[in-house]
């Protein structure tokens, strides 16, 4: 039982690999600035959307691989260790222009975003009660 | 000794991983957010053990070979949530391009007006997109790629760790809103935290990193000269 598990989990795993791979291809034979990946994340929603592709094809692998979605980013962190000369002459400025922006950015997008959610909210609201009389 | 050092460094990656999530879950705090906690840790260790960076990239390699299809993994939350995103497309692309715009415009500024070099404004306007794409955007205008990765890596720790506070602070609470300012500003490192937030945020965050890399290689060629 153990072992069939296991081998649903890799051929599940090696659906996603697969569109990643293609993806890759893509990206570079369109030479276009998209990664690969992008294209293969884009591929498997058309892909779902169509149905040609089914949810539970690949449900397991998929929510275990978001589950630990942070553990694959850990290794590419890590790499801030090889900054400790730029950290050090530069770390105050570096750290105001690159936590500011981005405090900014984080409250801007949520802000603007939930403005116009919610206005659009209103206006069907309201909609919906002019209908009534 | 590379293999050993290898099998080393993926067992403390993979403990320290397992460590800051059990950590997180007793002391949900900042300090113990399971990127940082854990990227710390792991830094110690090699530090400690001797081990360069350089030593260690046959370990990031093999680990981060799933990546990608956890990438295409992404699509799954947000075929789920694929309603809830159109019914909100306005709010989620122009909440994308405003805040994108403005970041980039605003980093530029700020970095203008501390003093930092050109080349590291330049480095900069590109933070808020994901490695695969920014380290593509970076050849384009000029930028070092490997210094542009760790900028971006930084704003996407920054992102999970103060996002949900920052959002709280902002009174923020729109799902939706939530997850496009995590996957905006702090890309795949963000997508994870917002993950945690909840599917529809997940969701949302995940479509928001494809959004902003596309919607920045597009215009950072041309804004990128105006504003220096």
């Amino acid at each position: 039982m153990k072992l069939k598990y296991a081998l649903i989990f890799l051929g599940q795993l090696f659906i996603l690999w697969l569109l990643n791979e293609i993806g890759m291809k893509l990206a570079a034979w369109l030479d276009i600035p998209i990664p690969g990946n992008v294209i293969g994340m884009i591929l498997l929603f058309i892909l779902l959307l169509t149905g040609v592709i089914k949810l539970e094809w690949i449900n397991e692998a998929s929510s275990f691989l978001l589950k630990h979605l942070v553990f694959f980013f850990l290794p590419i962190t890590v790499g801030i260790m090889t900054l400790g000369p730029i950290f050090l002459n530069y770390g105050i400025p570096l750290a105001f222009v690159l936590f500011g922006s981005a405090a900014f950015g984080i409250i801007l997008t949520g802000a603007v975003s939930q403005l116009l959610a919610s206005r659009r909210k209103v206006a069907k609201e309201r909609g919906i009660r002019d209908h009534n009389i | 000794m590379v293999f050993v050092i290898t099998i080393f460094s993926i067992i403390a990656t993979i403990g320290m991983y397992l460590l800051a999530l059990k950590a997180h879950k007793k002391y949900p705090i900042l300090l113990m957010t399971p990127i940082f906690f854990a990227t710390t840790s792991i830094i110690i260790i090699l530090l400690v053990m001797g081990i360069s960076y350089e030593e260690y990239t046959l370990a990031k390699d093999i680990m981060t070979y799933l990546l990608g299809p956890a990438t295409v993994a992404l699509a799954i939350p947000l075929y789920r949530q694929r309603h809830v995103i159109m019914r909100n497309f306005m709010p989620v692309i122009l909440g994308m391009i405003i805040g994108t715009t403005a970041t980039i415009v605003a980093t530029v500024y700020m970095a203008t007006w501390i003093g930092l070099s050109e080349e590291m404004v330049t480095a900069l306007s590109i933070k808020t997109i994901t490695v695969p794409i920014a380290s593509e955007v970076a050849v384009v205008i000029g930028a070092d790629a490997s210094f542009v990765a760790i900028m971006v890596v930084l704003t996407g720790m920054f992102g999970a760790m103060f996002g949900s506070v920052l959002l709280n602070w902002a009174r923020i609470t729109d799902p939706v809103a939530r997850g496009l300012s995590f996957g905006t500003i702090s890309h795949g490192i963000g997508t994870a935290q917002a993950m945690v937030e909840g599917e529809i945020e997940g969701a949302t965050s995940g479509v928001a990193i494809g959004l902003t890399g596309v919607f920045t290689s597009l215009i950072i060629p041309w804004l990128l000269p105006l504003l220096v």
